[in-house]
């Protein structure tokens, strides 16, 4: 059969993995910490004995846009958003440690400080953060330090108990993982960095640009069009030699 | 068929959720004591379908691969326990607590219920019942028939006057119960909570001591919604749910065009 055929088949595949690629993105244009995915198409050659002429395409997702999304001022104790740059360091379903941008955060009936899909928030020496209770008033300060009031005591007795690892790894290093936590791609583990600035009350909201995101869609839509123009025009040429061949 | 349709899918039904939770807050944003909910969103697994480092050639290797998410759910709806503001209505028997701290309920089965709505009132026996369904206040405290006057203190001292007698008489102790997780509490709707294994243990205690609120008489706790607050999030579930939906007919505009050109 023509290539071209097949060359258009996987460009229109590819598109529809783009498409879904962007649909995520919608999907959770709504999702506390989000960061979305990015997508591009890379020209593949096809190896093996022959002509190597031909090239397909591929969709890949190379990165994810790390701008911060818009702050959402909640007012509850047990919220902070990330100002700028940096991470906050959780642990996830196997006992590893994982980056979120994702500051909602529960107490467990067991005192661990946790976000709101159950991975415990890491704390000094990396273990998990455990909240003696009861307390009365929780606070979470600016660089990440957590005072308590413990119940019944009076007012100015707040006690530190503890700081949330915040760490700032280089985003051109870190990788969205099938769970939605980030990691690093070179293994290096993550620093404390005591420039990392959180906000008190508030959650960071998803950085999906809606707009954008439509946009590349009408464009996949199109360019979708386009692949099955080409494959129709493949039927068409391969009905032209069929017809010069046939006799009479 | 194409994966975007679930995804979007998806994000349709965790916005129609979150339409629900919305809605629920303005439907109650008069209730007394009513706390309000957030639904809380998370994003799906991811599949691999291109995995990064795989071989690009004999010698090659692609930096990144292709990994796609399956979109949205709702995995929470957050009560928020923020106090709602003050009422005052100058009914000795509404009831507020300032601060942290439930009323204790008797339920009909025998189990505890808790609750921040403190327009009590009395019943045929003149016991302090909940409005509505007229379930008493633990401790149940008995308000004689003759009584002139009735006066909670800010530590829930209960106090009655009765004819004739010029000093007030002591017939109860209103106590309250906070637990540590309050968000862990299961509504269960007549304004009431239950204790779950996420709240904790409830822990009693004298009001206005050891980090407990005050009750204050003669006032109520409205509702802590804050209508502009749902309205802007009602805007914004609409707008995503839209943008969900027009990836849907995206798609569907793909696979017309393909099925009927080919």
């Amino acid at each position: 059969m023509d290539q071209l055929l097949y060359i258009s088949m996987t460009g229109a595949k590819q598109n529809m993995h783009s498409l879904a690629v962007r649909g995520n993105n919608l999907a959770n244009a709504n999702t506390t910490g989000f960061k979305a995915d990015l997508e591009n198409a890379r020209s593949m050659q096809a190896f093996g004995p022959g002509m190597p002429s031909r090239v397909f395409a591929m969709t890949e997702r190379p990165t994810q846009n790390f701008t911060d999304g818009l702050l959402k001022t909640t007012g509850r104790d047990l919220d902070v958003a990330i100002k700028g740059e940096g991470w906050i360091s959780v642990q996830d379903k196997d006992g590893n440690e994982a980056l979120s941008r994702n500051g909602n955060f529960t107490i467990s009936a067991a005192g661990v400080l946790q976000t709101m899909q159950g991975q415990p928030v890491l704390g000094n020496q990396d273990a998990p953060i455990i909240i003696p209770l009861p307390v009365e008033k929780l606070e979470i300060n600016e660089d990440g330090t957590i005072e308590i009031r413990p119940e019944g005591a009076p007012a100015d007795a707040l006690e530190e108990v503890n700081r949330i690892k915040l760490s700032k790894p280089f985003a051109g290093e870190l990788t969205k993982g099938e769970d939605g936590l980030f990691r690093s791609t070179n293994g290096q583990p993550y620093q404390p960095d005591a420039t990392v600035e959180l906000v008190k009350g508030a959650l960071e909201g998803s950085n999906v640009n809606p707009v954008q995101e439509m946009t590349h869609m009408i464009s996949m839509q199109r360019q979708f069009e386009m692949q099955i123009k080409m494959m129709k025009t493949a039927e068409e040429n391969e009905k032209a030699t069929n017809s010069l061949l046939r006799l009479s | 068929m194409h994966p975007a349709l679930w995804i979007s899918k998806t994000g349709l039904d965790a916005q129609q959720t979150n339409v629900s939770v919305i809605s629920n807050n303005l439907a109650n944003a008069s209730t007394v004591g009513y706390k309000k909910s957030r639904a809380v969103f998370e994003d799906l697994l991811y599949q691999t379908i291109n995995q990064p480092g795989g071989r690009s050639s004999q010698n090659t290797k692609m930096p990144s691969g292709l990994m796609i998410g399956a979109g949205a759910k709702v995995i929470a709806t957050q009560k928020n326990h923020d106090q709602g503001n003050v009422q005052t209505t100058d009914n000795a028997f509404d009831l507020m607590i300032d601060g942290r701290g439930f009323f204790e309920v008797l339920m009909p089965d025998g189990t505890t219920a808790y609750t921040r709505n403190g327009q009590f009132g009395l019943n045929d026996e003149g016991t302090i019942v909940t409005p509505g369904a007229g379930y008493p206040l633990q401790p149940e405290i008995q308000v004689p028939e003759d009584a002139q006057s009735f006066t909670v203190g800010e530590d829930g001292e209960v106090s009655v006057r009765l004819p004739g007698q010029t000093d007030s008489q002591v017939i109860g102790q209103i106590t309250i119960t906070d637990f540590v997780n309050s968000s862990g509490l299961e509504p269960r709707g007549q304004n009431l909570y239950l204790e779950t294994g996420a709240s904790g243990a409830p822990q009693n205690g004298i009001a206005s001591e050891n980090g407990l609120g005050a009750i204050r008489q003669g006032s109520l706790e409205t509702s802590n919604v804050n209508v502009t607050e749902e309205l802007v999030n009602l805007i914004e579930a609409q707008r995503v749910y839209e943008m969900n939906s027009k990836v849907i007919s995206t798609v569907d505009q793909m696979l017309t065009f393909a099925t009927q050109q080919l």
